[in-house]
């Protein structure tokens, strides 16, 4: 394990700085997007009204001064006020944060609970009807776009089949159609990763070998097409789940989901600086710590990479 | 999020362990691969030649003969095949002059992002040293950003221009292309690789010439042909969100947009570029895919 | 999931030929009755913060004005009502005095006096409470409260309309030993009014609920509960309409009204809007400043095609700057003209070199805004205009109005917050008003003699010649004054009310009962 500790800290320290410049990013963007105050105040209000606020929301200093303010708040965890709520900007994300999470995990579990068995059944079937119609709808969840999918969804299951609700957040029912659009992409990823793994285990020596020896075919294909298949998989898994934030505006905004994305997107038109900056930290911080988590089970699988 | 290139550890250890490139076999390019070129193509002659193919003027409106059914004599005594959208434009002649937006977007973004991808990779493979640990490290703080959001910033920010738009999609894809290229040139400058080289008795200018550029160029065909499909389907989801190209020029993402309220009055408005939009997207990166197993085997992170 | 009134109906028809004859019957009725002691209302928008002197946005105004009280209270019908004052009169050219409501209490049991009144108008415009509406009321001088039910209001002219003033944003009364005692942002998280819901719970963009306040002095409102929901996506907020998840939902557009209408269940009110829409104009700009081209621009736009095609007939072309309902409103004017061959004449005169023109249009912000912008657009392509149509988020055009800096035109849909000229036209274009983009010495004149007489004929006069000038020089050009439309259940009663506000009391909102 020796080369495996100083493998992680470089990444640890990666992580920090890719934080660090995503932060800077986000409060470049945002401060040049412009001036949030007009958006708060009736267009009569005069320019002393004008200055106050500004003075007041802390807007007047020289954009330097605000930037070392902003890291020292952040280092602290203090993500500052949301002008438009007019709350800590972490408690405004943090109620809206549930709902991303639910969505998200839910898209998750379904991605993965049909793709796996889709796609050892179609390796099993290969080249038949079944096949073909399974690797062809991975290929549409691939590459169609997430916005139409969930167009789609919504002209044909909801509004014209009515069999769910067409927006926002409530029972099960209204966790379908999002869930689906937002995994679309995961689990056509993980049916064809899992497809072509258990191809390549179907192929592989030690099936002959087993049987010829009589062991339950199944039980080698599971054993090994798992050993075969984890590391890409956990690899989809990271990525995915750690741009969680990414592909949830898209179908936050499509399905009205009160979640992060749609309230990101909301904060930049507001011009909400704190509230967006206060997003996108969580939602990369949750991306570093996934990956990190995903680095560490490599180490567990891949002995190259503990090797250093 | 149509690329299906993870660029993460794995690949990493893949791509960086020293190794000399067998030059690549000949395969037989199989049938479907022309089939998927040949409708980019198909595509690009739609684009070019869409005012003669066009049936009507994709900005002329005629109010009252908005929101019409496909039909083939409308209100004002033409053929509508796609119907009519809320001003009374012929969506036929709208999603015709839309693939012009998604074409010409798509190339300049896969240019923009080709040339500063390669340009970061040969940096940081050929510097070995801060230039290389800041370029990876700006690699990895793209991945953990949200891309979308930084899009939508900026563009709020800069206003939707042609440039700023094909700047920004370009700029959301150069990672894989800085990965490919930084990974042979590390392998280039790696002792074993040169020692190798020697031991041969060959020269490495005509390994370079030989097998290194030919292999870097697949990839680069690989990775454009996905990019290419991704950055239309950004392009289209920018336009969803508002924040493409503008009225009254016909986008295939903006139409899907304009026709939200009418989906089940006046379907027609957002599903055939919606359709259209969809299988452009399937077929480019199912020919991208299939480029990639005739000539790149090992870019597959699957 | 409840029964709904598809289901029943279904049910009925399974039933058979022979028994579905009394039973549609029962049917129909079922569909016109509720036993509902819940309202579930659907807006386009999410309310952002419930303190009242903190937002002008109309999502929080709808349900912000049935948390509070003013002291007078505009009704649909377009008059004054007594609200939380019972009487007023003008004492002298610059008092009014308020006779105040007795034994109202707050939603906490404080009781209601004066002394709540002066605080919350003042908190109003006091620099350091920081408010949003410090403007709506500036025409006050200064508040007296000489006992527990009076209030005693000077202003610093003669001011006729303030009662209609007070009805107003900016109007809502507060409590004052609550908000004192907790602070802004705790009584923004859980705000205490005298009106007829209290505040029960809000999840962001998910659903805002409020209790019946069963002490109401208006007495109780029809139902216990009203929860809102924000459904931005126009489909599906028509969608939980039709299928009778919700009973009623604002912002209906006009191409959505048939649906509406043809569904046995649901209905469509609306009220002529207390405003109109219009495209601002930046008239400083070169070409926007000759006024010869503005009346071209006019000229050119078929705004009956607008109204007819766009609208589906919900709305009217308006004949100039003053809305149809307000005071002075002239009905012998006739509507604004379309005569493109007299818009490319006036064109030729002004000199235009095909200079560029914009129309910078948000989307939905104004209801139809991008559409009409289009439709406008290729209007004037027609008579040779070289028009660009720009897209600009919300709060881009916020920046631009506070800045004054639109490259053109832009859309706004001035509310004529008093139901009189001066409350929409001076208001808005006025010297230093939020559209100020162009001066005329004659029309600023009379329209400041105008804000302070009592003479309603003097008025009547001035803003005759006001609109004349208006006309020829066309700082706004009118477009459209349309229907505002609800969708609503056949079994709520409901008026509409032309300023946009959402009354739910006794007196407008009732559910028909079997």
């Amino acid at each position: 394990m020796r080369g495996f500790v100083p493998f992680l800290g470089h990444r640890l320290f990666r992580a920090l700085i890719a934080l660090w410049l995503v932060s800077t990013v986000v409060f470049v963007v945002m401060r040049l997007s412009g001036d949030p105050v007009p958006l708060l105040l009736p267009p009569d209000a005069p320019h002393s009204e004008i200055m106050r606020v500004r003075r007041e929301l802390g807007l007047d200093q020289p954009i330097p001064v605000q930037y070392v303010i902003f890291l020292s708040n952040l280092a602290r965890g203090d993500f500052g006020r949301s002008i438009h709520f007019r709350e800590p900007a972490f408690n405004v994300v943090r109620g809206y944060l549930m709902a991303t999470l639910e969505l998200g995990l839910t898209a998750f579990v379904l991605a993965a609970v049909v793709a796996v068995p889709v796609g050892l059944f179609s390796a099993m079937r290969r080249n038949t009807l079944v096949d073909h119609v399974a690797m062809g709808l991975a290929l549409v969840g691939q590459s169609a776009p997430t916005f139409f999918l969930g167009i789609l969804f919504i002209l044909l299951l909801s509004l014209k089949a009515d069999l769910f609700p067409t927006s926002g957040r409530g029972d099960w029912r209204n966790l379908v159609l999002p869930a689906l659009t937002l995994g679309a992409f995961t689990m056509a990823s993980i049916a064809r990763l899992t497809r072509s793994a258990v191809l390549e285990v179907l192929g592989a020596d030690y099936i002959r070998t087993a049987r010829a020896k009589g062991v339950a075919e199944t039980w080698v294909v599971a054993k090994h097409t798992l050993k075969n298949a984890a590391i890409p998989i956990v690899t989809i898994t990271g990525l995915q789940f750690g741009t969680l934030l990414g592909g949830a505006v898209v179908t936050e905004t499509v399905f009205a989901w009160p979640g992060i994305g749609r309230l990101a997107v909301q904060s930049i038109y507001n011009r909400d600086y704190a509230v967006v900056q206060c997003t996108v930290f969580l939602a990369a911080l949750m991306f570093v710590v996934i990956n990190f988590f995903v680095d560490l089970i490599y180490g567990v699988l891949d002995p190259r990479i503990r090797a250093g | 999020m149509a690329s299906s290139i993870p660029a993460s550890a794995p690949a990493d250890a893949v791509l960086a362990a020293p190794a000399v490139r067998v030059p690549a076999r000949r395969r037989r390019f199989p049938g479907l691969v022309v089939a998927g070129v040949g409708f980019v193509a198909v595509l690009l002659l739609v684009a070019a030649a869409a005012p003669l193919l066009a049936p009507q003027d994709p900005v002329r409106q005629a109010l009252r003969g908005r929101l019409a059914a496909p039909t083939w004599k409308g209100s004002d005594g033409r053929a509508h095949l796609l119907g009519t959208d809320h001003l009374g434009r012929d969506v036929l002649s709208r999603v015709i002059y839309g693939s012009r937006v998604s074409l010409v977007i798509g190339f300049a973004a896969v240019l923009v992002g080709g040339v500063l991808g390669s340009a970061a990779g040969l940096a940081a493979g050929f510097s070995r040293g801060r230039l290389d640990a800041v370029i990876m490290t700006v690699a990895d703080a793209q991945l953990a950003f949200p891309f979308i959001l930084l899009a939508i910033g900026i563009i709020a920010v800069l206003g939707p221009s042609f440039p700023t738009l094909v700047v920004v999609i370009g700029l959301s894809g150069w990672v894989s292309y800085a990965r490919i290229l930084r990974s042979q040139v590390l392998v280039l400058r790696s002792r074993e690789f040169v020692e190798s080289i020697h031991a041969l008795g060959g020269s490495l200018a005509r390994v370079v010439l030989r097998h290194v550029l030919p292999n870097v160029l697949s990839s680069i065909v690989v990775i454009a042909t996905l990019e290419l499909a991704r950055a239309i389907v950004l392009e289209a989801t920018l336009s969803f969100l508002g924040l493409g190209i503008q009225p009254p020029t016909p986008s295939w993402g903006g139409m899907v947009q304009e026709g939200r309220e009418y989906l089940d009055s006046a379907w027609w408005i957002s599903t055939f570029p919606g359709l259209v939009l969809m299988i452009t997207s399937i077929v480019v990166s199912r020919t991208g895919d299939w480029l990639r197993d005739v000539l790149d085997p090992t870019l597959r992170g699957e | 999931m409840e029964l709904t009134r598809r289901d029943l109906l279904k049910g009925a028809a399974a039933l058979g030929a022979a028994a579905t004859v009394p039973l549609t019957a029962t049917g129909a009725a079922l569909a016109q009755t509720t036993q509902k002691k819940e309202l579930v209302t659907a807006q386009a928008g999410d309310i952002s913060k419930f303190d009242p002197h903190f937002s002008t946005s109309s999502n929080d105004i709808r349900v912000s004005f049935n948390v509070f009280d003013n002291l007078t209270s505009r009704h649909p019908d377009g008059k004054l009502y007594p609200g939380l004052a019972t009487e007023w009169k003008l004492d002298g050219q610059t008092t009014w005095r308020f006779k105040l409501r007795q034994g109202v209490k707050f939603h906490n049991g404080d009781a209601f006096t004066s002394a709540d009144a002066k605080f919350s108008i003042e908190r109003t415009y006091d620099p350091a409470a920081k408010t949003m509406v410090a403007t709506a009321l500036a025409t006050i001088e200064k508040i007296e409260a000489p006992d527990p039910f009076t209030l005693v209001i000077t202003t610093k002219k003669p001011d006729p309309l303030l009662p209609g003033r007070l009805a107003f944003y900016g109007g809502q009364i507060v409590p004052k030993k609550y908000l004192e005692s907790v602070g802004n942002d705790t009584f923004n998280a859980k705000p205490i009014g005298t009106g007829p819901v209290r505040f029960g719970s809000w999840v962001k963009d998910d659903k805002a609920v409020l209790e019946a306040n069963p002490d109401y002095w208006g007495g109780k409102i029809e139902v216990d509960r009203w929860t809102m929901r924000p459904i931005p996506e126009t489909a599906p907020r028509i969608a939980a309409l039709l299928k009778g998840e919700v009973d009623i939902i604002t912002q209906l557009p006009p191409d959505q009204g048939e649906r509406v209408t043809g569904n046995a269940t649901t209905r469509v009110a609306g009220a002529l809007y207390a405003g109109l829409y219009v495209l601002g104009v930046n008239s400083k700009r070169p070409s926007l400043d000759n006024p010869l081209v503005k009346q071209a621009l006019s000229l050119a736009i078929d705004r009956d095609a607008i109204v007819k095609e766009l609208w589906r007939g919900r709305g009217i072309v308006p004949n100039g700057p003053i809305a149809k309902g307000d005071n002075h409103y002239d009905a012998s004017l006739p509507p604004l003209a379309y005569n493109p061959a007299e818009a490319k004449d006036r064109l030729k005169k002004a000199g235009y070199k095909n200079e560029e023109i914009f129309i910078e249009t948000t989307v939905a912000y104004v209801a139809q805004d991008k559409a009409m912008a289009e439709a406008i657009a290729a209007m004037w392509k027609d008579i040779g205009v070289n028009v660009k149509v720009e897209v600009v988020e919300y709060s881009v055009r916020a920046q631009k109005n506070r800045e004054k800096s639109f490259k053109g035109m832009w859309w706004s849909d001035p509310t004529s917050t008093l139901g009189d000229p001066d409350g929409m036209m001076w208001r808005l274009l006025g010297p230093g008003g939020p559209m100020d983009y162009w001066r005329d010495a004659r029309w600023d004149e009379l329209g400041n003699s105008a804000r302070f007489s009592v003479d309603e004929k003097f008025r009547a006069g001035a803003y005759k010649e006001m609109t004349r000038i208006f006309l020829e020089s066309l700082p706004w050009l009118p477009v459209i004054q349309p229907y505002e439309d609800y969708g609503l259940q056949k079994y709520v009663d409901f008026t509409p009310n032309p300023n946009q506000q959402f009354e739910v009391r006794r007196f407008n909102l009732k559910l028909r009962r079997a």
